[in-house]
């Protein structure tokens, strides 16, 4: 009898799971045109009726499994950002994108990606102090080993031995406003600074601290520091040219298309620091949606 | 007897259900992204005269990948009860056109470089997001792609580029638009807009 009623209970499991799999398969194939006309007809009919459906749902993104809670930025010195975004579009098109073309034709592509390397080394202390700061102290140690292996088998930083092959060290692309993320310190309000573009008081330190930390500041010779970061920047628009260009072309608004992008992908940034460090990586664990670590509300 | 009977059984389903939908949203991002490429590559369909021919080609492959009314409706939200119908109809039409040039433009300019397919994650039985890549010589370009189950097919909601939701971000957009101005000021500057490409 329970022999019977297991076999029974079989076939009842295999008709409920493989029947919805399998029939939508077989089914396109099998039909093939006979069945298209009515099924494109049917489409279309829903598809009118989309039109005069109203939008129901109380929140966005409701039945988006995927989407992170929507991000916005406090603007209240909206027409002082503006007008900064409107001097940087003109600096990008006017200055700084006929510089990086000229420069690009002239410098083969290894060599840029070597002065890009380089540059990226001499940040090193910055992403040190951020690791260590943000209590991910394998990050710390995965920097430093990238650092002296850099130095000494990648010529002082011009190649990266570290990132590739068999030891694979990875970047630690970290910063002091991602590490006041991590902390919980919101960004405040959204700034445009002229030549450092989109940023708010919170990243407003990184820049600062970045150049505390930067040993070329070091030398204190002010043309020095010009110079060095007028390279560094031609160089990576460069390795870039045309993606400004499309986010522009793209957009209805760009200063607001822009705006939002910067909040999305700081906001990502800091999440996945977050994720690595060893004290919030804890505190998260317990408190399954960690308010800190949004940004903005 | 009994045990090992069911156990068994158990196998069966797990092998016959597994294959059925493993990778299918994949497979169909995977399979529009080669095709257009393979549009971009074609040497027939290169210089000025065949633009005409390669733009439909790439229309008629970008309708089959994306769900612009989801597109519309997801970007609008409450907003989109202040159009009428109508107005519904051409807003969806110019924001497909508008969204299709953004992600041609975007694929185009890496065209000769590698798209890596690599994770697929599914939420229920009618959601999924697959993530990609495109790694070139000097950076990886993240490119998330997230898809509904309609009629049979999976079709593209949102894509994410490099952490940043298109969606999102057209949202903020229109709905600053919309704060101070009508739903007609916003068609017609999304009219300029297409007009422009």
């Amino acid at each position: 009898m329970r022999y019977c009623l297991s076999l029974i209970l079989l076939f009842l499991m295999l008709v409920l799971w493989a029947g919805p799999e399998v029939c939508p398969a077989a089914g396109p194939a099998a039909d093939g045109t006979v069945s298209s006309a009515p099924a494109a007809a049917a489409v279309e009919e829903t598809k009118q009726d989309a039109f005069e459906e109203e939008y129901t749902e109380d929140e966005d993104d409701a039945d988006d499994p995927f989407a992170d809670k929507p991000v916005t930025i406090a603007d209240p010195i909206e027409p002082f950002n503006r007008a900064m975004h409107t001097v940087n579009d003109k600096m990008y098109f006017w200055l700084l994108k006929p510089v990086a073309r000229g420069y690009k034709v002239v410098v083969p592509e290894p060599a840029r990606l070597s002065v890009k390397n380089f540059f990226f080394h001499l940040h090193y202390p910055t992403r040190l102090v951020s690791c260590l700061l943000q209590t991910d102290f394998a990050g710390a140690a995965t920097e430093t080993g990238r650092f002296f292996i850099n130095t000494v088998w990648g010529i002082g930083g011009l190649l990266d031995p570290a990132g590739g092959g068999e030891l694979l060290l990875k970047k630690q692309d970290t910063d002091l406003g991602q590490t006041l993320g991590v902390y919980g310190v919101g960004h405040g309000f959204y700034i445009v600074w002229p030549f450092f573009g989109p940023s708010s008081p919170r990243d407003s330190a990184d820049i600062l601290g970045n150049q505390a930390l930067y040993p070329l500041s070091f030398l204190n010779i002010w043309y020095v520091s010009i110079i060095t970061k007028s390279v560094e920047t031609v160089n990576k628009t460069s390795l870039r040219l045309g993606d400004y260009e499309a986010v522009v072309e793209a957009s209805i608004d760009p200063y607001i298309a822009i705006r939002n992008g910067y909040i999305q992908y700081r906001m990502k940034e800091v999440e996945e620091r977050r994720a690595r460090s060893l004290c919030f990586r804890k505190m998260d664990r317990d408190a399954p949606r960690p308010e800190a670590a949004q940004p903005e509300e | 007897m009994q045990k090992h009977f069911i156990a068994g059984g158990l196998l069966i389903f797990l092998m016959l259900a597994a294959p059925a939908w493993a990778g299918a949203p994949t497979a169909a991002v995977e399979n529009t992204v080669t095709r257009v490429l393979d549009v971009l590559k074609d040497p027939k369909l290169k210089g000025p005269q065949a633009k005409e021919a390669k733009t439909q080609k790439l229309r008629v492959i970008y309708k089959d990948m994306f769900d612009e009314m989801e597109f519309s409706r997801r970007t609008l939200t409450r907003n989109w009860n202040k159009f009428t119908p109508d107005q519904r109809r051409e807003f969806v039409d110019l924001f497909e056109q508008v969204m299709e040039k953004t992600y041609l433009d975007r694929i185009l300019e890496y065209s000769n470089e590698k798209v890596v397919f690599y994770k697929e994650t599914m939420v229920g039985n009618d959601k999924a997001e697959v993530q990609s890549k495109i790694v070139t010589s000097s950076k990886e370009v993240p490119i998330y792609y997230r898809m509904i189950l309609k009629s049979g097919k999976w079709k593209v909601y949102d894509v994410v580029v490099e952490n940043v939701s298109l969606v999102q971000n057209y949202r903020t957009q229109f709905s600053e638009i919309l704060a101070s101005g009508t739903p007609e000021e916003l068609l017609e500057t999304l009219r300029k807009k297409v007009k422009t490409h």
